[in-house]
């Protein structure tokens, strides 16, 4: 999965740059899906919120969209190994002006069940 | 989509503790999918890497213990925002330190919706 952290980098730019890129990126997308190493990805808007605390009791205000570490979309890709989503992300048209784009590995279990069956096994060599 | 944050609380977990918010997790994915309001979902593996800069540098990270780094997500097929907040409300990770990043899906990129802007403002 492609995450894109963006600080609204594209402010900057000028009309026709901003065109220009926006062409690019769609061919580029289209040239991911045509090849069948992408699934449809999603830009997302620009302010949410952030639950946290026990029952969901605190909604606050963020990320704030001027945060570099903010995401701004996201790629789901179908690919056979990490080096080649790398590869893809460093194809990116947007990376030219800013931003950056974390790649991560969609797990094929949920790290909490792993991380519970090593404790189980801890737990079973311990008592024997 | 909600964006569930925090790789760091685990740690302090038994594993009983960590199997039963596991099945929890497990059940509330499910019961979305069922309802029709979960469309995908996925865990992300604790490690990446971050690609960067003109250059295209790549580099490691997130770091695993971060309390913002993202540990997965769920995209929503829900009426309102208001609805995605109290779904996110229900996450079984809440009481350990999670935390649920909840933003809207953007109908066109935000890169296109500013620059049309900028074409009106500059036809008005």
């Amino acid at each position: 999965m492609l995450l894109y952290r963006t600080d609204e980098w594209y402010n900057k730019l000028s009309q026709e740059e901003l065109q220009k890129l926006i062409n690019q990126n769609k061919a580029w997308f289209e040239k991911l899906t045509a090849q069948g190493k992408a699934v449809p990805g999603r830009a997302l808007e620009r302010k949410g919120v952030t639950v946290s605390g026990e029952n969901g009791r605190f909604v606050t205000d963020g990320p704030f969209a001027e945060s570099k570490e903010a995401v701004g979309g996201y790629l789901v890709l179908d690919v056979e190994t990490i080096e080649e989503a790398i590869a893809i992300a460093q194809s990116s048209p947007g990376l030219a002006y800013g931003g950056s784009i974390e790649v991560r590995p969609v797990a094929e279990e949920c790290p909490l069940d792993i991380r519970a069956r090593e404790l189980a096994r801890e737990e079973q060599l311990v008592t024997i | 989509m909600l964006l569930f944050r925090g790789n760091d609380w685990l740690k302090s977990l038994s594993s009983e503790e960590k199997q039963k918010v596991t099945d929890q997790w497990m059940a509330w994915f499910r019961r979305l999918t069922d309802e029709g309001k979960a469309i995908a979902g996925n865990p992300l593996e604790r490690e990446g890497k971050i690609v960067s800069g003109k250059n295209r540098v790549v580099s490691d990270g997130p770091f695993a213990e971060s309390k913002e780094a993202i540990g997965g997500y769920f995209l929503l097929d829900v009426a309102s925002f208001d609805d995605a907040v109290a779904i996110a409300q229900q996450c079984p990770g809440l009481p350990y330190g999670v935390k649920v990043e909840v933003r809207p899906v953007a109908a066109e990129c935000p890169v296109a919706s500013e620059l049309k802007h900028e074409a009106q403002l500059a036809n008005a």
